[in-house]
């Protein structure tokens, strides 16, 4: 997207990033308590909040001053910006290896971890919420992009479930980094895990998540930070190996059985079969 | 939801940025200028963040940059389709491993680059870069896809956390 001329028609995209990564890091780390534990604010989740503000498509008042050309390019450069971050963390993983070999099982079996979205989700999305078949693509992951990928391959995104999971993925990408920074500093204040695990889990989204997640966590335990970016990068990057498969093979099979068994009425059950293809082709999409 | 909560037309999906990309026919050059345009921005936002000099910094993130461009050189070359994130991700262990030579000379450099004000940078874009498509499908979800997304993500990082405790335990790993 208007990468060719770019250099010239974004300068002021990158200053407003620039500033505002400034005034974000002059904040620093606020901490709330919230009596059982602790939500650590980062600079990171502040420079986000404060872009959303200024983005036109958010607030349509900022249309005056920010065009919306800008927020189209600045799309590409999330995962470009996010790069140096992800070196940065790899540069942890490498000296404290040792570390990841022996925790090794553990980072591999915590992938089966991500069907804890189904045991909790599943049931407030079809007892509680009374939701159709939305419900399978919006708890069978995390939904991050190949979860997407995976659901339109099976069912199409114009149908119930694709709704259900660009549901999630997009408050995801709204409000994922504050859900997973809350957590993660309510659970380590709280004190029921350990920081190794903790940190192992904060492999399990997207890079802005894990950033998030490793970031609440470190900055409550600043003496453990290295061990935290290591075993959260390690995880993340099982994650990129294995995610896609164990939503594919695993996550998305039993939702849909675990849908049929609770919904045997909803007509939209006879739309697909159980492991196979689409049935019709609106899938395509 | 009922079919009569759904708006009676969904927004066109088709806009919606979600697609991976194939990273194997990423132009190469524009990436690295952006990638040096982002690098630029965190030079400020490091010298805050850490007491690092400037020089320091610059040379920080110059390796970094350097990891970064060796991953999208793999990412683009190696028959293997990992995102690129992954392959730099990669680079980086490789250049810093204890066992090597050559992580004495790596390692220095970039430790004290701090990688919490690193993700400040693409958290700004990402705010930007929010579309009206994205805002569409937010409102057509409405309140209790939000609170669905919340036990998703909850119940993942839960999950993953649970698991991740009892293997340590059981392997002993945590000591």
């Amino acid at each position: 997207m208007e990468t060719a001329r770019g250099l010239l028609r974004l300068w002021p995209l990158h200053l407003a990033v620039l500033v505002i990564g400034v005034v974000s890091q002059v904040i620093g780390v606020r901490a709330i308590p919230i009596g059982f534990g602790t939500i650590l604010l980062l600079p990171m989740l502040f420079a986000f909040a404060i872009a959303l503000l200024l983005n036109p498509n958010v607030i349509g008042a900022m249309r005056r001053i920010v065009p919306a050309r800008l927020a189209a390019a600045a799309s590409p450069l999330i995962v470009i910006a996010i790069m140096p971050f992800i070196a940065r963390f790899g540069a942890d993983i490498g000296p404290g290896i040792e570390l990841v070999i022996r925790s090794g099982p553990a980072l591999v079996l915590q992938e089966i971890g991500n069907l804890g979205t189904i045991l909790l989700a599943f049931p407030l999305a079809v007892w509680v919420l009374r939701m159709g078949r939305e419900s399978i693509g919006a708890v069978h992951s995390i939904a991050r992009e190949p979860n997407i990928a995976i659901v339109a391959d099976r069912y199409g995104l114009r149908s119930a479930e694709g709704t259900g999971v660009l549901g999630v993925y997009v408050m995801g990408t709204l409000f994922g980094t504050f859900i997973f920074a809350i957590i993660a500093s309510v659970l380590s204040t709280a004190g029921l895990f350990s920081i190794e695990a903790l940190a192992m889990a904060c492999g399990v989204g997207s890079g802005s998540m894990m950033a998030a997640c490793s970031g609440a966590l470190a900055a409550g335990a600043p003496e453990a930070s290295e061990t935290i970016t290591a075993l959260a990068g390690s995880s993340n990057l099982v994650t990129y190996a294995t995610g896609m498969y164990v939503s594919l093979f695993v996550a998305l099979p039993l939702v849909e059985w675990m849908y049929r068994r609770s919904r045997p009425d909803d007509p939209g059950n006879a739309r697909i079969s159980l492991f196979g293809r689409p049935r019709s082709e609106e899938a395509a999409s | 939801m009922t079919a009569a909560d759904r708006s009676p037309e969904p927004p066109d999906l088709a806009d919606l940025d979600y697609a991976e990309a194939d990273e194997r026919t990423l132009r190469l050059l524009p990436t690295l200028r952006d990638l040096g345009l982002v690098s630029l921005v965190s030079v400020p936002i490091q010298a805050i963040a850490t007491e690092l000099s400037v020089l320091s910094i610059v040379v920080g993130l110059l390796v970094l940059y350097g990891m970064c461009v060796i991953g999208l050189l793999l990412t683009k070359h190696v028959p293997l389709r990992l995102p690129s994130v992954a392959w730099i991700s990669l680079v980086a262990i490789a250049l810093t491993l204890p066992m090597l030579p050559w992580s004495g000379a790596v390692l220095p450099l970039v430790e004290g680059i701090d990688f919490l004000a690193l993700a400040v940078p693409p958290l700004a874009y990402a705010g930007f870069a929010i579309s009206g498509m994205e805002m569409a499908v937010m409102r057509r979800s409405g309140w209790k896809l939000l609170i669905v997304a919340i036990f998703v993500f909850a119940g993942t990082y839960i999950g993953s956390a649970v698991i991740a405790e009892l293997t340590l335990r059981l392997t002993g790993a945590r000591l």
